[in-house]
């Protein structure tokens, strides 16, 4: 039975699916209403899905060919084999990873219900990454099964709570208005980055906003920027690495060919992607407000990085180029560490990365989204690096993967510093009291700008 | 019936639009499917009723329906006014 649940709510498609269906019976909405919001919500996020597909696909060879065309070896940062291999190789990781998972989610309900902060997490394989990190700390440090899912289940739902609250003064300049919100385990380091690229840009000045002579309109097409970043940033590696590495990949194909297309199927994973977004979004954003209204007043959804790329496509864009640029600099940074060297995570500076871009395109317009995901590639490899020998993963068996997502190593990393200074209960209690000041401070300030003559 | 909001990339203003539109339509007990799409791909889509917000009159000119504007997408009663005069 618990596998079950676990199945369905580790799986985003069915969990937004039941989400836009509760929301449409709430709002007793006609039973075919019911019946084409749910369906669409669920195909949509499976076409997101594929079109994250495709994008993966097309960038596998990218890291290989970078790797060999600028001379670099390291581990490979990517949270999702890291928590696959631990819940494979250690049972109980797997067992408590499910506890709190499920228990987490229904904290989190609850803080959305009893705090000010009215965020319900809904990125699944972000909610899965953090309840693997914890069950791997706690586990790690020597904890009981018991108390590992109490206080997983409570630091999780916390947690996730936490993190939208962070991002939401961002995500209103963003969206214009305050009906959703970011759902994802980079938060620190994008909302981080954004405000370094404040204070150089000029928020006046969007990349929105960026002036393209009337011959080269076609360029503010998502389609075609995209495209031609990708197939210029693929051609660039592809002289780097020689014909000879390319074609190990490209096989029958001439290497230059090989990049062009993989670059152009980049950008059409983009688009897929986008369609895939524009589907759900359309169902669950009006069917969300139903649970909210009935269930947690004044709700929001927290939900992954997509849905943010249509806002400023240009940001993205720009994100994305400075981020990879930002983890080639952190990677060298990293090899004087000594530790180990992160390569270049491409899809992390590409999805994560374009929010920091987006999110410092709102504070400081274009030169902010520039800076902003330039600081956040390096939240992309510094830390990676000097978090790697915290928790022991080659103890565990598992090699050539490293820890990523910027949240994950924070709260890892405080939970190790309370247990290193062996006081883990008082570390417990100062994460609640802070919790507590910060909503009694959320709240007094909230209801300051909401009268505003006060 | 089929409505469609359309807006530059079919998530933000056309999605504001549809949930005004449907809230309009329930409080008159009129039933109508309601979509949000982009403006890139709108163009060969048909539909009843479109309601595009202003800005993007000029390049969207020749879609097959009845087009309505908007030049406050906010303005619930323009939006009121607008659609149910299209409707009728």
């Amino acid at each position: 039975m618990l596998s079950v649940f676990v199945e369905i709510i580790t799986e985003p498609a069915i969990v937004l699916g039941l989400v836009a269906l509760i929301g449409l019976v709430l709002q007793r909405k006609r039973f075919p209403d019911v019946v084409k919001g749910t369906f669409k919500t669920i195909l949509g996020l499976l076409i997101l899905s594929a079109g994250s597909a495709l994008i993966v696909d097309n960038l596998a060879p990218f890291a290989d060919m970078f790797t060999e065309g600028f001379n670099l070896t390291g581990v490979v940062p990517f949270d999702e084999a890291v928590i696959g291999a631990l819940i494979e190789n250690v049972s109980i990781i797997a067992r408590t990873t499910s506890f709190i998972l499920a228990l987490g989610f229904a904290v989190n309900v609850l803080l959305a219900r009893i705090t000010p902060f009215k965020y319900i997490f809904l990125t699944g394989h972000m909610m899965w990454i953090l309840a693997g990190a914890l069950a791997w700390a706690f586990h790690d440090l020597g904890v009981g099964e018991t108390n590992t899912i109490i206080f997983g289940s409570i630091l999780q739902g916390a947690i996730l709570v936490l993190l939208p609250a962070i991002a939401q003064p961002i995500m209103r300049k963003v969206t214009g208005d305050n009906k959703i919100a970011y759902g994802h385990l980079t938060t620190i380091g994008v909302v981080a980055s954004a405000y370094v690229g404040k204070l150089f840009g000029d928020p006046e000045k969007s990349s929105e906003d960026i002036k393209v002579p009337e011959g080269l309109n076609f360029f503010k097409d998502t389609a075609i920027s995209v495209s031609f970043v990708m197939v210029l940033v693929y051609l660039i590696t592809a002289l780097f690495a020689g014909p000879e590495f390319v074609g190990e990949f490209a096989g029958e194909q001439h290497y230059l060919v090989f990049s062009l297309l993989k670059g152009l199927g980049f950008a059409a994973g983009v688009l897929v992607l986008l369609q895939g977004v524009r589907m759900f979004l359309g169902e669950i954003v009006p069917a969300f407000r139903g649970i909210a209204l009935k269930v947690v007043p004044g709700a929001k959804p927290a939900l992954d990085v997509p849905v943010l790329f249509p806002y400023a496509p240009n940001a993205l864009m720009l994100g994305f180029i400075f981020a990879v640029a930002g983890t080639v600099v952190g990677m060298f940074a990293s090899r004087l560490i000594g530790t180990v060297v992160p390569v270049p995570s491409i899809i992390g500076a590409f999805f994560t990365g374009g929010v920091a871009g987006i999110f410092g395109n709102a504070l400081g317009g274009r030169r902010g989204a520039m800076i902003s995901g330039f600081v956040y590639g390096l939240f992309l490899s510094i830390p990676v690096a000097l978090f790697f020998p915290l928790y022991d993963l080659a103890g565990y068996g598992i090699q050539g993967v490293a820890f990523l997502v910027s949240d994950g190593i924070v709260a890892l990393s405080l939970i190790k510093a309370f247990f290193a200074a062996n006081i883990p209960y008082i570390g417990l209690g100062l994460f609640v009291v802070a919790m507590a000041l910060l909503s009694w401070r959320f709240k007094s300030k909230k209801t300051h700008t909401e009268n505003p003559s006060a | 019936m089929q409505i469609v909001t359309v807006c530059g990339l079919g998530v933000g203003t056309s999605l504001m639009l549809k949930m005004t539109i449907q809230d309009i339509l329930d409080a008159e007990g009129i039933s109508a499917d309601v979509e949000a799409w982009d403006a890139g791909t709108v163009k060969g889509r048909s539909a009843d009723l479109f309601v595009v917000s202003e800005d993007l009159r000029s390049s969207l000119e020749g879609l097959d329906g009845n087009v309505v504007y908007i030049k406050n997408i906010t303005d619930t009663d323009e939006i009121r006014e607008k659609v149910l005069a299209a409707l009728r």
